[in-house]
């Protein structure tokens, strides 16, 4: 009995370590899939979508809602000296403009029910700042919502999605765009 | 060489079983249902009030990665899933509903119709979901059904929905709503009204 005492405790802590270090990588890991499937599929870095009204055929993300307009950016603000400059354009109905973090954490949100937001993310680690929202992951996903339950109300969104921005800085200038 | 071999399945079963468990607990596994866990339940309409949070625990954040991915944060949203009709059955395509409410505690509301995968279902109906604006004010029907239903104001397809669920979305929900689910929010109620063969 005794030489199985070993293996036993082997056992144990190696179905411990994994089970805790599968839990604790699954969102990264389920988050960069999203990240590179989006990536895919026209979610452009540093700039917000042209987004397609959610339906069966159109739809990206589990659970998305008809009745909302969506517009995401992904960024990465891996390099050093690098920021975003992000701002949500004018809606009259609700809007919000949401940050989401590698780890899948809705970190801030900004509601913008009838006006304009503008807001700086910098990278982790920074200062706090006016403006500003520290992100604690180099890299994410903005989003914006706006209510558009019809497809009147969301070509509306869409005129309005015109005045929405998800800009790289570096060093106080604006970057080339991306290009994936 | 025997010990080594034992040392050997022994890291390999501790693996498995870690990773099954994770997975298992997490809801990560295929087929695995989005309601096995979350932390509040308003006759039969469950959520999980730590969605999009960073003090959300590790399980959740798995599951809610998977079956939720970019939620917002209950201040902002909250949302509940419903698997069942009222008398405790799974929601299916070849049944039809009565889903019926009132007003609700937020600033705009949504109950939207998904499939087994936490897709919208692949039909061209266009009849997804119920809002606040189409339901108006007041109390509010609408059937769910594979086929436009004669009659009723509002209709949801579940065509090609398999077995599915229903989330309803509360945006910009009333304090009371975090602060006491169960007693601020009277969730709409579903009725099966007929079954036939699946498709």
């Amino acid at each position: 009995m005794k030489r199985w005492i070993g293996p036993l405790l082997v056992m144990l802590l190696c179905a411990a370590g994994v089970h805790f270090a599968a839990l604790h990588a699954a969102p990264t890991v389920i988050m960069a899939r999203a990240m590179d499937m989006l990536a895919q599929r026209g979610v452009a870095l540093h700039r917000f979508t042209n987004p397609e009204r959610v339906t069966p055929q159109t739809q990206n993300v589990v659970r998305s809602s008809p009745d909302l307009y969506y517009a995401l950016c992904r960024y990465d603000l891996s390099n050093p000296g690098t920021q975003l400059s992000v701002q949500m354009g004018d809606w009259p109905d609700y809007q919000s403009l949401s940050f989401f973090a590698a780890q899948t954490d809705n970190f801030a949100t900004i509601r913008g029910t009838g006006k304009a937001v503008a807001v700086r993310l910098l990278p982790p680690g920074s200062p706090a700042a006016d403006g500003a929202i520290v992100s604690p992951s180099a890299k994410g996903v903005i989003l914006i919502r706006r209510l558009a339950p019809s497809a009147e109300r969301f070509a509306a969104a869409a005129a309005a999605g015109k005045a929405d921005r998800c800009r790289l800085i570096w060093k106080d200038r604006i970057a080339a765009p991306a290009q994936d | 060489m025997r010990r080594f071999f034992a040392y050997l399945l022994a890291v390999l079963a501790g693996s498995a079983l870690g990773l099954g468990s994770a997975l298992w607990m997490a809801g990560l596994l295929p087929g695995a249902s989005t309601m096995a866990f979350g932390d509040v339940d308003v006759r039969g309409w469950r959520s999980d009030f730590a969605i999009g949070s960073d003090a959300a625990d590790a399980y959740t954040r798995a599951r809610v990665a998977r079956h939720g991915l970019l939620a917002l944060a209950r201040s902002e949203a909250v949302y509940f899933t419903r698997t069942t009709d009222d008398d405790g059955a799974p929601l299916r395509e070849a049944c039809s509903y009565r889903l019926s409410g009132g007003a609700m505690p937020a600033g705009w509301w949504s109950v939207t119709l998904y499939d087994a995968a936490s897709m919208l279902p692949a039909n061209t109906d266009g009849a997804l979901s119920i809002d606040a604006g189409r339901a108006g004010a007041g109390a509010w029907e609408a059937v769910i059904a594979a086929d436009r239903p004669t009659g009723a104001a509002h209709w949801i397809s579940s065509r090609k929905a398999g077995t599915f669920d229903l989330t309803l979305r509360l945006y910009m929900p009333d304090r009371a709503v975090i602060a006491d689910p169960t007693t601020a929010l009277d969730p709409p109620s579903i009725e099966r009204l007929t079954c036939g063969k699946a498709p």
